[in-house]
């Protein structure tokens, strides 16, 4: 083959990679080095931004609701998704409905569903009402308009949004196990709890490692949400690392700065995915 | 598991199942619900979302970045699969592994070179910065080079024999027997495209630009429009991800396992 015709056929992807993934995590790095804004020169600063970082409050507070936004979830996404994966596995009555149903929120436009979800947690939305009849201590004016409920509705909501994603999931993982090991079971007078314990769980554990691996790359960069229901208030309650970068980059223009939050959060995010692959890695390797 | 175990588990999930569709039913009702207090379904909120809101221009943009998108990433990742899945030579193995590495790199972290760039190539504020980053996605590339890869090359073998060219084998003899692989793919892209939000949100500041996920997200934050007017608004964005759903359940199930399964 002709080499002119090989690069043509490669050539969109490597542009691809090189314009928007190569380039930006490459120059991320130089800029977090650097006062860059759209305003006068620019300077190399060495580590500068990076010490600023460790002293405002702002990115502190934003780097605290971030790990308390993706340990707060996590847990939940995942057992509530391996849950319902394994009941629908058991082929209960209009399971393929239950399936699809729970599918939807994760395949409809984050920003659709923040929008929603803000009528709905709204002074005199349903779930504000709702709380209310459940007799909880609901702030007066919505959940969203309080520093001690906007970040835990949000996470609701989060919950709520992905756990229909991590359902098919998992549902893939336990129908590729092969039925024999089923049947053995069964024959050895295994019941539904025994088969769940000794079959499916560690049947299931690779796709358990991969699912809090993706889910965390993705929870780390919670902003959209964000964005829509609150724009990291009240008080910078719900202002996540990403909302930072956004508003301390292409806001305030102190994209030097905001480089560097970036790349603080992007060195973090690497260091679980590695160390959760190292995990499943390991155990490919003993099975 | 026992009768009463499954009559237990089938509440539960109808139970979950309600709380799941409830946002959406809400969301429904809500935009039919009239200014003025009558008994009948109305829509003048969809009419005055679409008008006064500036809807229509949105669902004129997302529908036109959404296309293209997805016809880009049909040729673009078949051209690649079929390079990477079929052709030997030297970064081969590397581009392949790159777009596997490219999944794990988190894309909200790099916005300020990404915005820096489309910025300095005059891009801001214009149809290409909604589009270019978008036209060949990593999960296609995957996708396509394993599916080409599984295919036995009989054809292709006769078809080189008789003097076709590289591109008409591609097209002509590849890609029919793709079909499959290139549904998944265009469903998969068609719908990213559609929702996409951060990229469109950083890249592009007119509002003549805007596309739905973004449009509807500024309205929220003004005082402009009604929230059951915003209602409106989101239940045209939402519709043609619940069309796809319907009749692509399929593709779309297998989009998301292929990455996880194999990944």
């Amino acid at each position: 083959m002709k080499r002119f015709n090989l690069l043509i056929l490669v050539f969109p992807w490597i542009a691809t990679l090189a314009i928007f993934w190569v380039f930006p995590v490459i120059y991320s790095l130089v800029l977090s080095f650097t006062d860059y804004s759209i305003f006068g020169q620019t300077r190399y600063i060495g580590v500068a931004n990076y010490l600023k970082l460790f002293s405002d409050r702002t990115f502190l507070l934003s780097l605290k609701n971030t790990l308390y936004f993706v340990f707060g979830t996590i847990p939940f996404t995942t057992v509530i998704a391996l849950v319902l994966a394994v009941l629908i596995a058991e082929k209960i009555p209009g399971h393929k409905i239950f399936q699809a149903g729970y599918f939807i929120p994760s395949i409809v436009s984050m920003s659709v569903v923040a929008i929603v979800f803000t009528a709905l947690y709204a002074r005199g939305g349903y779930l504000h009402m709702l709380g209310k009849l459940c007799g909880l201590a609901v702030p007066e004016n919505g959940y969203l308009f309080s520093t001690s409920t906007a970040l835990p509705a949000i996470m609701a909501m989060d919950i709520w949004v992905a756990v229909g994603y991590y359902v098919l999931l998992y549902l893939a993982a336990i129908k590729s196990i092969p039925v024999e090991i089923y049947e053995a079971a069964r024959l050895d007078g295994a019941g539904f709890w025994r088969r769940l314990w000794q079959v499916t769980l560690p049947q299931i554990t690779s796709m358990t490692l991969f699912v809090v691996v993706i889910n965390t790359i993705r929870s780390f960069q919670i902003f959209i949400e964000i964005y829509v229901m609150t724009r990291g208030g009240p008080l910078g309650s719900t202002s996540t690392v990403v909302y930072f970068v956004f508003d301390e980059g292409l806001r305030k223009f102190n994209m030097g700065y905001a480089s560097a939050a970036a790349y603080l959060l992007f060195v973090v995010i690497l260091i679980f995915s590695l160390i959760q692959m190292k995990l499943i890695g390991g155990k490919d390797q003993s099975r | 598991m026992r009768r009463f175990g499954k009559i237990t588990a089938c509440i539960l999930l109808t139970v979950i199942l309600i709380s799941m569709l409830f946002p959406f039913f809400y969301m429904i009702i809500a935009s039919f619900q009239s200014p003025t207090p009558t008994c009948s379904i109305s829509w003048e909120n969809y009419s005055a979302i679409l008008t006064r809101g500036g809807l229509a221009g949105f669902l004129f943009n997302s529908a036109l970045v959404a296309v293209i998108v997805t016809l880009g990433n049909l040729v673009f990742c078949l051209m690649a699969g079929y390079a990477l899945a079929r052709k030997r030579f030297s970064g081969n193995r590397l581009l392949y592994i790159s777009a596997m590495a490219v999944l794990m790199i988190p894309a909200h972290v790099v916005i300020i070179p990404v915005y820096i760039l489309i910025s300095k190539l005059g891009l801001y504020n214009t149809y290409w910065a909604l589009i270019l980053p978008f036209l060949v996605n990593p999960l296609g590339i995957f996708l396509m080079t394993q599916y080409i890869k599984n295919l036995p090359d009989d054809c292709e073998q006769a078809a080189r024999i008789d003097g076709a060219g590289e591109f008409t084998i591609l097209f002509k003899i590849v890609a029919p027997l793709c079909k499959p692989a290139l549904a998944v793919l265009a469903v998969q892209a068609f719908l990213s495209s559609w929702n996409s939000f951060v990229y469109p949100f950083i890249l592009v500041s007119s509002p003549k630009l805007y596309t739905l996920p973004v449009g509807l997200a500024m309205m929220q934050g003004l005082q402009g429009m009604s929230t059951p007017e915003i209602m409106a608004g989101s239940t045209i964005a939402t519709m043609p991800v619940i069309i796809v759903f319907l009749f692509f359940q399929r593709q779309i199930t297998e989009g998301i396992t292929a990455g996880a399964v194999k990944g």
